[in-house]
C-alpha cells in the first residue's frame, strides 16, 4: 500500500470494502478488512468505516469475523445506534453449530458495552448458560457480569443468579470459577457470594482441577469461609497443603492469606508462612520477588523474629534493581539483633559505595536505623563513610546523623566530631540543611561552627535554596545563644541580608521575627529558640510493638502491601527532626478528656482511689512535669539497677534524697491500650514512656520518666527525677500480697502520719481487693520530694483511669 | 485479579497494542505510564507498580517492550505479575522472539491471544496447547505439542491425554543441581544453597503409573535403614500430578506423569557446600597507568569429575585498553562492551588449580564517573555429579499392559548465581 494520508487510508479502504468484487471473494474481502485493522492498530481513527464494517460482519468466513468483531468493540461506543444492525448478525451467530462461532458472539456481544442493548443480550445470555460446550458456557457466565457491571443499578434476575449458583458444580472447572467470580461481581452490595459449608467443600475438592488462575480465586473466596469445628478445620488444612508447596508463587500466596482466617489469627499459622515466602523471595521473576518482599516487611510487623536466622537471604546481589535492594535493605533493619549486627553492618556498609546513589543512600539510612539500637558501631561506620568525601554519601550520613542524634541524643559527642570539614563536600540543599541544624542545635561542641556559618552566610547571596537560607538563619540565631561573641557580627550582617534584600517573603519574615524577638532580651529568644533537642520515644529499647496480624490480614496478597511501603519511604525524605511528629490517632480524643481539671478526674476514679485520693488532698503546690533533660534508655536502666541493688542489700542506710514507693492503682483494661495511645497520653502530660512489653503479654509492663519541678515554699525551683515502673501480672492471687504492708517507703512519719496511722487497716483489706486487678506502679525518685511524688502519682493515676476508661 | 486492560508498548511508551477488558479505567490513562516511570526513575524510585491517581500501572519489561496492566482495584499483584509473564510466554511459543518487530508483524493473532487469554480481567485459557484450538490465523501455527489436546472438558487425569503410544517406551530423568554461592571480598562464604530440579521427558504409552524413589534422609529414617548418603530437602515443590498425601505418609513420589517435558519436582538444600569452584584474585589499579589483575581458579570437587564449558568473568574499568593477558590454561578474551574478561576453560578437572593474569592501561585523564564493584562471577557445569548426593534410586514404571520401560537418569550440577565479591 503506497503512503498515504489518514483521511486518503480510510477512503480507500472504504472504497474497497464496499467493492462488490471484493465483497464476492472472500480471501479479497478479509485481507481488506486485515488492512482497516492494521490501520487501526496503527492509531489512525476508521471510525468512519463502522457501517461498511457491520457489513462485512455478515459472513461464514470465522477468521474474518474476529477481525470484524476486533473493529466493533474498540468503536461501538462512538456509533451507538449502528451497532444496533450488528445484534442481529451477533444473534444469528448465537445460534451457529459450531460452539466457536457461538462462544465468539455471545463475549462480543457482551463486549460492546452499550446499555442500549442490553435488552437483546439478555435473551442470548440466558440460552449460554445452558449451552452444551464448555467455552459457550464460560463466556455467558461472564457476561452476566459484565452486564451487571454496565447496570450497576438494575437488578440481576434472581433466576439468574439461582442458575449461576447452580453452575458452580458445572463439570467444567473454568465455569465454576467463572461463575464465581460473576457472583462476587453481581452480588458484590450483599457481601459476595454465599460461601456455605457445602459450597466449600465442592470448591476445595475440585480445587486441583483448576489452573493457577482458577485456584488464586477459589482461595480468595474461600477466605470468607469459617470451619464450624476443629475437624473440618484439619481437613481443611491437609486438603490445602498441596497448594501451599505450589510451584506458582501465587497459589501458594493465596493459599497463605487464607490461614489468619482459618486458624483465627494464631501466631504458629503464620510460622508456616516463612518458607514459602523466603522461597518466592528467590524466584527468577523480579516482580515477584518484589511482591514477596512486600509481603514479608507486612509479616515482620507482626512477628520481628520470623526472618532472623534467614538473613543471609535478604543480602543483594550486585545485579538486582535498586527497588529490590532498597526493600532488602528494609527488611535487613528489621533482622538485626545481638548476633546479627556485626555481619549486617557489615554487609550494609558494603552497599553504602553503591555506584546508585540511591541505593547507598538508603543504605546509609539502613545504618542509622541500626544506629539507635548499636549506635557505636553504626557511628564508627558513618564517620569512617564521611572519609571517603564523596558528596552524596556525604549527604546522606549527615542527614542520617541528624536523625540520629534526634532519637539517640547520647550519639552527639560522636556526632559533633565527625562534623569537622564536612561541609567541603556537601553540595545539595538537603545535606546541607542537615548540617545547618546540627551546628544549631550542637554548637557549643563543634569549634568551628562559627566558621562554618560564616562561609554559608558570605555566599549566601547566590544561595538558591530556601530550606538552606531558613535554616541558616535558625541555625544563626541558636549558635549566638551559646557562642555570642563569635556570631554576633554575621548574625547581624546575615539578619540585615535578610531583611533589607532578600526577596522571598518566608526568608524576610523569619529574619524579621527573629529580629524583633532579639529586641525582646535574650531570655525571651533562649525560650523561644531552644527547644527540645531530642525526642527518644522514637527510639525503641525492647522493640516495636508487635502488630496484631488482624491489621494486614486483609490486604494480604493484594496490591496495597507493594503501594504502602512505597509511600513510607517517599516520606522518609523531609526536613529536620522537628517537623517529624509522632502522631499517635487516639490523641484528639484524648486530649479533650485529659484537659479536664485534674479535681474532676480524681472523682471519676473514686471507688477505687482512695490512696490516690488523699495523696491529692495534700496536694496545693502547682506541679509542673517535663521532659527535659531527656535520659537515654541506657541511663534509665542503669539508673533503675543501681537503686533496685542498693535497695536489696541494706534498707536501713536509705538515701536522704532518693525514695522509692509503690503503688496499685486499679485499671484492669490498661494492659490492653496500645502503646501508642498510652505514650500520647503520657506525653500530654509530659512522662516519657521508653519501653513495652507488647498489648496483651504478661507480665505487662511499662517505664517511664520524668522531671518534677514545683516551687515548693521559698522561690527556688526544686527539680526531682521520677523513674517508674508500671507492671500487671495479671494472676488473681499473687504470692506478693504477703508484703504489702510497706508500701511507701522511706520516713513516713515526718510528712504522712497523721494520714497513714487509721486509715491503714481500712485500706489494707481494700487493697487487697484491688491488686487483684491493679496495676503494680514502682516509682523512684531522687532527689526525694515526697509532695512532688505524690503529685506525680495522681497525675499518672489520672491518666491511667482515663486511659482505661476509654478502653472500657 | 481483575486487571482493566492490558497494553503492549514499545520503549517510548507508544502503544503497540492494547486490550480493554473490564472498561472500567480510561483507556488513555496509559499516557501517563511513561513520565510516570521517566519520573521515577529520575528518583531512583523506579517500582514495578506505578499509580497515577486511582489507576494502578503493574509493569514488567521484555527486551524492547512493556507490558502494562492497568487496574483501579486493590487486585492480586502476585496474580497480574504471572498473567503478564504468561503473556510472555504464550507469545513467545508463537512468534519464537517476543519484541516490537513481531509484535507489529502478527498483531492479529496477537489481538486473537488477548481475547482468549482473558476476558472480563480474568484469566481464561492460559495453555498454549488449548489455545491452539481457538487460534483461526494459518501462518502463525505452533509448531509444538504434537501430542494430543486433552480436549478442554473433564479427563479423570486432566495433565495427560488417553490413548498415547509410543513404540519404544522410555523415560529420560534429569536432576539438575544449581549452586548459588555469594562470597565476600575477604573470602568468607556469606551464603551459599542448592536449588535442584528434577525433570522428566516421559515417552510411555498409556497411562502408566510411576514410583520414584530418592535418597531422602527422611524416608530413610522412617524405614530404619541407615546406609549410605542421604539428603535433607527444604521447599520441596512438585508438579500437580504427584500424590502428596502419599508422600506425607510414607515419602513415596507416586505419580502418573504429564507426556513429553515437565518438571517433576523441585528442592532447595540450604547447606553450606564448599565453592566448587574456588577463586582468589588479586586486582590492583595504579591510577592513570594500569591494572594487573591475577585470577587463580582451584576446582575444589572430585578428581573424577570435570566441570565443562567454565567460564570465569572478571570485571575491568571501563576506561582500561590494550589487554594483554597469559593463562596457565584456557583462553582469555576482552568484552569492552560488558567490561569484563572473560576466561573460558573448556574442561576442567577436580582438584586442578590454573592461573590467569591480565594487564590493561588506563588512561591518564581519570574517568570521572563512580564505579560499582561488580563481583567476579563464575558459569560451569559438572555432569554425572550432584553436590548434595541426592539419587535416584529406582524408578517403578508400572502400566497395565504390561511393558516394559527403560528409566535414564542423568545427574548435572551447574552455577546458578554464583558471585566472588572483589576489592576494587
Amino acid at each position: 500500500m503506497p503512503y498515504l494520508g489518514t483521511e486518503d487510508t480510510v477512503r480507500e479502504l472504504r472504497r474497497a470494502l464496499s467493492n462488490p468484487n471484493v465483497q464476492s471473494d472472500h480471501l479479497r474481502y478479509r485481507n481488506t478488512v486485515l488492512k482497516v485493522i492494521r490501520t487501526m492498530s496503527q492509531g489512525v481513527d476508521v471510525s468512519g468505516l463502522f457501517s461498511e464494517m457491520v457489513k462485512a460482519c455478515a459472513t461464514v468466513d470465522i477468521v474474518q469475523k474476529k477481525l470484524v468483531y476486533v473493529f466493533l468493540c474498540s468503536y461501538a461506543a462512538l456509533n451507538p445506534e449502528l451497532s444496533l444492525l450488528v445484534i442481529n448478525t451477533l444473534r444469528k451467530d448465537c445460534q451457529d453449530p459450531n460452539p466457536m462461532v457461538r462462544s465468539l458472539a455471545l463475549r462480543n456481544m457482551t463486549n460492546l458495552r452499550l446499555p442500549s442493548l442490553v435488552e437483546y443480550v439478555e435473551q442470548p445470555l440466558t440460552a449460554g448458560l445452558r449451552d452444551r460446550a464448555a467455552c459457550v458456557r464460560r463466556v455467558a457466565v461472564l457476561g452476566w457480569a459484565k452486564l451487571h457491571s454496565l447496570q450497576p443499578s438494575s437488578e440481576i434476575d434472581a433466576a439468574v443468579v439461582n442458575e449461576l449458583y447452580s453452575l458452580l458444580r458445572d463439570p467444567d472447572p473454568v465455569v465454576m470459577v467463572n461463575c464465581l467470580r460473576a457472583l462476587e461481581e453481581i452480588l458484590k452490595e450483599e457481601g459476595g457470594v454465599a460461601i456455605n459449608k457445602p459450597i466449600t467443600h465442592h470448591l476445595l475438592n475440585r480445587l486441583k482441577e483448576c489452573d493457577i488462575w482458577g485456584q488464586c480465586e477459589v482461595l480468595r473466596i474461600l477466605q470468607r469461609y469459617q470451619p464450624q469445628s476443629e475437624d473440618e478445620l484439619f481437613d481443611i488444612l491437609s486438603l490445602l497443603d498441596a497448594s501451599l508447596v505450589s510451584p506458582h508463587p501465587p497459589v501458594m500466596a493465596a493459599t497463605l492469606s487464607l490461614f489468619p482466617t482459618l486458624c483465627a489469627v494464631s501466631l504458629a499459622a503464620v510460622e508456616r508462612f516463612r518458607a514459602p515466602l523466603l522461597a518466592a523471595c528467590g524466584s527468577a521473576s523480579r516482580e515477584m520477588r518484589f511482591t514477596a518482599l512486600c509481603h514479608i516487611q507486612l509479616l515482620l510487623r507482626s512477628l520481628p523474629g520470623l526472618m532472623c536466622a534467614h538473613y543471609k537471604r535478604f543480602f543483594c546481589g550486585y545485579a538486582e534493581p535498586a527497588y529490590i535492594k532498597q526493600r532488602k535493605m528494609q527488611v535487613l533493619v528489621e533482622l538485626v539483633n545481638d548476633e546479627t549486627v556485626a555481619m549486617l553492618l557489615d554487609e550494609l556498609k558494603g552497599y553504602c559505595t553503591d555506584v546508585n546513589a540511591d541505593t547507598a543512600q538508603a543504605a546509609i539510612s539502613a545504618i542509622g536505623r541500626i544506629g539507635r539500637s548499636y549506635s557505636d558501631r553504626c557511628l564508627e561506620i558513618l564517620t569512617g563513610l564521611l572519609g571517603l568525601k564523596q558528596e552524596h554519601i556525604t549527604s546522606a550520613v549527615v542527614r542520617t546523623m541528624r536523625d540520629l542524634v534526634w532519637v539517640c541524643p547520647q550519639c552527639s559527642d560522636t556526632v559533633c566530631l565527625g562534623l569537622e570539614g564536612c561541609e567541603e563536600t556537601l553540595q545539595d540543599s538537603q545535606g546541607r540543611q542537615a548540617l545547618l541544624w546540627l551546628l544549631g542545635m550542637y554548637g557549643e561542641r563543634v569549634s568551628s561552627a562559627p566558621y562554618t556559618l560564616e562561609v554559608f552566610i558570605d555566599g549566601v547571596r547566590s544561595e538558591a535554596s530556601l530550606g538552606v537560607k531558613m535554616e541558616l538563619l535558625t541555625a544563626t540565631m541558636r549558635l549566638f545563644l551559646c557562642r555570642p561573641a563569635e556570631t554576633q557580627d554575621m548574625l547581624g550582617r546575615l539578619l540585615h541580608y535578610c531583611i533589607e534584600e532578600e526577596t522571598d517573603m518566608c526568608v524576610h519574615d523569619q529574619a524579621l521575627l527573629y529580629y524583633r524577638l532579639l529586641h525582646c532580651g535574650i531570655e525571651e529568644t533562649r525560650k523561644v529558640l531552644q527547644g527540645r533537642r531530642s525526642d527518644p520515644s522514637l527510639g525503641v529499647l525492647i522493640g516495636r510493638p508487635a502488630e496484631p496480624i488482624s491489621h494486614w490480614a486483609h490486604s494480604f496478597n493484594t496490591l496495597e502491601p507493594l503501594r504502602q511501603s512505597a509511600v513510607e519511604t517517599e516520606s522518609a525524605s523531609r526536613g529536620s527532626p522537628e517537623h517529624v511528629t509522632f502522631d499517635p490517632k487516639p490523641s484528639t480524643d484524648l486530649s479533650d478528656t485529659l484537659n479536664c481539671s485534674h479535681a474532676e478526674k480524681v472523682q471519676t476514679g473514686s471507688d477505687s482511689t482512695c490512696s490516690a485520693d488523699d495523696l491529692a488532698s495534700s496536694i496545693m503546690v502547682p506541679l509542673s512535669l517535663s521532659l527535659s533533660p531527656a535520659l537515654s534508655p541506657e541511663e534509665f536502666e542503669h539508673l533503675w539497677l543501681w537503686r533496685h541493688a542498693e535497695q536489696g542489700v541494706e534498707k536501713t542506710k536509705e538515701e536522704e534524697d532518693y525514695v522509692c514507693m509503690e503503688e496499685h492503682v486499679h485499671c484492669p483494661a490498661i494492659p490492653l491500650c496500645s502503646p501508642q495511645s498510652i505514650q500520647a497520653a503520657m506525653q500530654l502530660v509530659n512522662i516519657q514512656t521508653l519501653a513495652f512489653t507488647p498489648p496483651y503479654t504478661l507480665p505487662w509492663r511499662v517505664y517511664l520518666y520524668t522531671h518534677t519541678q514545683h516551687t515548693r515554699s521559698a522561690d527556688t525551683p526544686h527539680s526531682t527525677l521520677i523513674l517508674g515502673e508500671l507492671l500487671y501480672t495479671g494472676e488473681a492471687n499473687q504470692k506478693a500480697i504477703g508484703d504489702r504492708e510497706v508500701m511507701v517507703e522511706g520516713e513516713q512519719e515526718n510528712e504522712g502520719e497523721e494520714a497513714t496511722a487509721d486509715g491503714l487497716s481500712g485500706r489494707e483489706m481494700a487493697r487487697k481487693d484491688r491488686e487483684k486487678e491493679g496495676v503494680k506502679v514502682t516509682l523512684k525518685q531522687q532527689p526525694r520530694d515526697d509532695e512532688a511524688l505524690k503529685g506525680f502519682l495522681t497525675i499518672l493515676t489520672t491518666v491511667l483511669h482515663t486511659l482505661s476508661s476509654e478502653r472500657a | 485479579m481483575s486487571a482493566s486492560a492490558i497494553f503492549v508498548l514499545d520503549l517510548k511508551g507508544k502503544v503497540l497494542i492494547c486490550r480493554n477488558y473490564k472498561g472500567d479505567v480510561d483507556m488513555a490513562e496509559i499516557d501517563h505510564f511513561m513520565p510516570l516511570l521517566m519520573q521515577h526513575e529520575e528518583e531512583g524510585l523506579i517500582c514495578p507498580v506505578l499509580s497515577h491517581g486511582n489507576v494502578h500501572f503493574m509493569w514488567i519489561k521484555h527486551s524492547n517492550l512493556y507490558l502494562v496492566a492497568t487496574t483501579n482495584k486493590n487486585s492480586n499483584a502476585s496474580l497480574v505479575y504471572s498473567f503478564l509473564y504468561k503473556i510472555v510466554e504464550v507469545f513467545t511459543e508463537y512468534f519464537k522472539e517476543l519484541e516490537e518487530e513481531s509484535i507489529q508483524d502478527n498483531f492479529v493473532v496477537v489481538y486473537e491471544l488477548l481475547d482468549e487469554l482473558m476476558d472480563f480481567g480474568f484469566p481464561q485459557t492460559t495453555d498454549s496447547k488449548i489455545l491452539q484450538e481457538y487460534i483461526t490465523q494459518e501462518g502463525a501455527k505452533l509448531e509444538v505439542a504434537k501430542s494430543k489436546v486433552p480436549t478442554t472438558v473433564t479427563n479423570a487425569v486432566s495433565w495427560r491425554s488417553e490413548g498415547i503410544k509410543y513404540k519404544k517406551n522410555e523415560v529420560f530423568i534429569d536432576v539438575i543441581e544449581s549452586i548459588n554461592v555469594l562470597v565476600n571480598a575477604n573470602g568468607s562464604v556469606m551464603s551459599s544453597d542448592i536449588v535442584g530440579s528434577i525433570k522428566l521427558k516421559t515417552m510411555l504409552s498409556g497411562m502408566p503409573e510411576l514410583r520414584l524413589g530418592l535418597n531422602d534422609r527422611v524416608l530413610f529414617a522412617l524405614t530404619g535403614r541407615d546406609k549410605g548418603k542421604t539428603v535433607v530437602m527444604e521447599d520441596v515443590k512438585f508438579h500437580q500430578c504427584v500424590r502428596l498425601s502419599r508422600f506425607d505418609s510414607d515419602r513415596t513420589i507416586s505419580f502418573i506423569p504429564p507426556d513429553g517435558d515437565s518438571e517433576l519436582m523441585s528442592y532447595r538444600i540450604n547447606t553450606h557446600v564448599k565453592p566448587l569452584i574456588w577463586i582468589e584474585s588479586v586486582i590492583e589499579k595504579f591510577s592513570h597507568s594500569r591494572v594487573e589483575i591475577m585470577v587463580k581458579a582451584k576446582g575444589q570437587f572430585k578428581k573424577q569429575s570435570v566441570a565443562n564449558n567454565v567460564e570465569v568473568r572478571v570485571p575491568v574499568p571501563s576506561d582500561a585498553d590494550s589487554p594483554k593477558f597469559k593463562t596457565s590454561t584456557g583462553n582469555a578474551k576482552y568484552v569492552p562492551e560488558k567490561n569484563l574478561v572473560v576466561w573460558t576453560i573448556k574442561s576442567f578437572p577436580g582438584g586442578k588449580e590454573f592461573l590467569m593474569r591480565a594487564h590493561f592501561c588506563l588512561p591518564s585523564v581519570e574517568n570521572a564517573e563512580v564505579e560499582g564493584k561488580p563481583p567476579i562471577t563464575v558459569k560451569f557445569e559438572i555432569p554425572y555429579f550432584t553436590v548434595s548426593g541426592i539419587q535416584v534410586r529406582y524408578m517403578k514404571i508400572i502400566e497395565k499392559s504390561g511393558y516394559q520401560a527403560l528409566p535414564w537418569v542423568r545427574y548435572i550440577t551447574q552455577s546458578g548465581d554464583y558471585q566472588l565479591r572483589t576489592n576494587v
